[in-house]
């Protein structure tokens, strides 16, 4: 396993976890206003930066980075709205206002990912089965096995690879070499899998899971600082999602985009988010603080 | 590394082709200045594009659209133009649009199935901007021809009418199409 630092945000009640991940994922999802947009991405990115330490982080932002120029390249070609028509394409305004639309797009896409990627750091498959196991207990057991599916296929496909370069197949050079023999190991990976989730499903079955009576131990409880989490949570939230039904931070690209509107109103839905994005970061931050202080009094 | 090289010639040669087979412009070029001139023995059509529509259900348009409705619903008024040989109300449309510097959006023939362009939207009203059923139709001489305008030939002295419709064509006297016909 990899090393899992047990730290201020992952060790909150699960209910509270996965009440926080929920509520900004969904709010990210359905807002089109580039600032909150870029406080939920650097809420998102700087939470799992702290989490898994700096190497990873850089490693996987050149890509997202890539991810983002192409989302924003490809969007212009297929929107032509806008006011501003910056030139022509077979007789079809590429426009000024549809790069910055593929620009936010991709701005929530990305954050969206960095939460979902810090959600499956932080919600592990114990805690979604705590949460769920009993309520919804086939449900609950395909999603966290599909959940883990992904990691898992990685850490085989490695060992595929390695396997088969040991053998000495694949040492072909060259770009197509190289894809066809990944393919192979793709294939082999996926004959893998279906056979390895036939084998969960049995043993699973075997040891009566989802029977009536079966009981759960978990450590899990539920303390007053999960209680003040989940109120600042939900008070949060419940700014934000007023705010934005009452179109407050409404944000229009087409035709003509919206002029950046920082009223009062504007302002408290603004911080609520940036508070509520902030909260894991700085409660990891937090931890740190308060291990360092107390080290230095020993 | 052979086939690497070939693979290679061949994403740039794919590149080289699409960006040849695309027509740049820029807004100048796009947006002509020059129409043909209307003289005596020239073909003529008449072509008024409105939204009159809207002005009735004004509720159901996006707020941000308001300002490019026009007060008294006409965007362009019946305007004369030279019909060439061979023109089609999209052609005709396009030219126009290029003159007035109205904008205007149109899938191309080539991406939908019945072959033929669709206008999307003209002045930034698009389909579905005042509620669901709405969008662009066109009529000639109050008829609504049962083919899209790109492959609806002109005579001499026809009279286009592009309407916005708020109903699927019922508010504007369209009884062809998706309102009645439609399963």
């Amino acid at each position: 396993m990899e090393n899992r630092k047990i730290s201020g945000f992952n060790t909150l009640h699960p209910a509270v976890l996965f009440t926080y991940f929920v509520s900004v994922v969904i709010v990210a999802m359905f807002c089109t206003n580039p600032v909150m947009l870029f406080l939920a991405l650097i809420g998102g990115v700087s939470f799992f930066g702290v989490m898994k330490g700096a190497k990873l982080f850089f490693q996987d932002l050149c890509f997202y980075i890539l991810m983002a120029v192409f989302i924003a390249i490809i969007n212009p070609l297929f929107s032509h709205n806008g006011v501003t028509p910056l030139f022509f394409m077979n007789g079809n305004p590429v426009t000024l206002e549809a790069i910055l639309y593929g620009v936010d797009i991709a701005l929530m896409l990305v954050g969206v990912i960095y939460w979902c990627k810090c959600y499956s750091e932080v919600m592990t498959t114990d805690k979604f089965l705590f949460l769920f196991g009993k309520a919804v207990p086939k449900l609950s057991l395909v999603l966290s096995a599909a959940l883990r599916f992904i990691p898992l296929f990685r850490r085989k496909l490695k060992e595929i690879r390695s396997v088969q370069s040991s053998l000495g197949l694949y040492e072909k050079k060259g770009m197509i070499n190289r894809v066809t023999a990944e393919l192979k190991v793709f294939s082999s990976l996926i004959t893998w899998s279906l056979e390895n989730s036939v084998d969960t499903g049995a043993s699973m079955k075997a040891r009566g899971y989802g029977l009536k009576g079966r009981t759960h131990f978990s450590v899990f409880t539920f303390r007053k600082r999960d209680l003040g989490y989940l109120i600042c949570i939900i008070v949060l939230v419940g700014i934000v999602i007023l705010g934005m039904s009452m179109g407050i931070s409404d944000f229009k690209f087409y035709p003509e985009i919206s002029e950046f509107n920082f009223g009062l109103k504007q302002i408290a839905v603004y911080i609520s988010f940036g508070i509520l994005s902030f909260i894991p970061f700085l409660s990891e931050l937090w931890e740190v603080i308060m291990w360092k202080y107390s080290a230095s009094k020993i | 590394m052979k086939k690497d090289i070939i693979a290679i010639f061949a994403v740039i040669i794919a590149v080289v082709i699409i960006i040849i087979g695309t027509d740049f412009q820029t807004v100048d070029q796009y947006y002509t200045d020059h129409i043909e001139d209307i003289k005596q023995d020239s073909k003529t059509v008449t072509m008024t594009i409105e939204c009159k529509t809207i002005l009735k259900n004004k509720e159901k348009l996006d707020k941000s659209l308001e300002k490019y409705v026009p007060d008294n619903g006409f965007i362009l008024k019946d305007t004369k133009f030279v019909l060439n040989n061979d023109d089609t109300a999209f052609d005709i449309l396009d030219r126009v649009t290029r003159y007035k510097k109205i904008q205007m959006e149109y899938y191309g023939a080539d991406l939908n199935r019945y072959g033929t362009v669709y206008i999307e939207g003209i002045n930034y009203l698009y389909e579905y901007s005042c509620g669901e059923l709405s969008g662009w139709v066109y009529s000639v001489n109050g008829q609504y021809p049962q083919c899209g305008c790109s492959q609806y030939k002109l005579k001499d002295g026809d009279h286009i009418v592009w309407s916005y419709t708020c109903d699927l064509g019922r508010d504007v006297g369209c009884t062809v199409g998706g309102g009645n016909n439609g399963k």
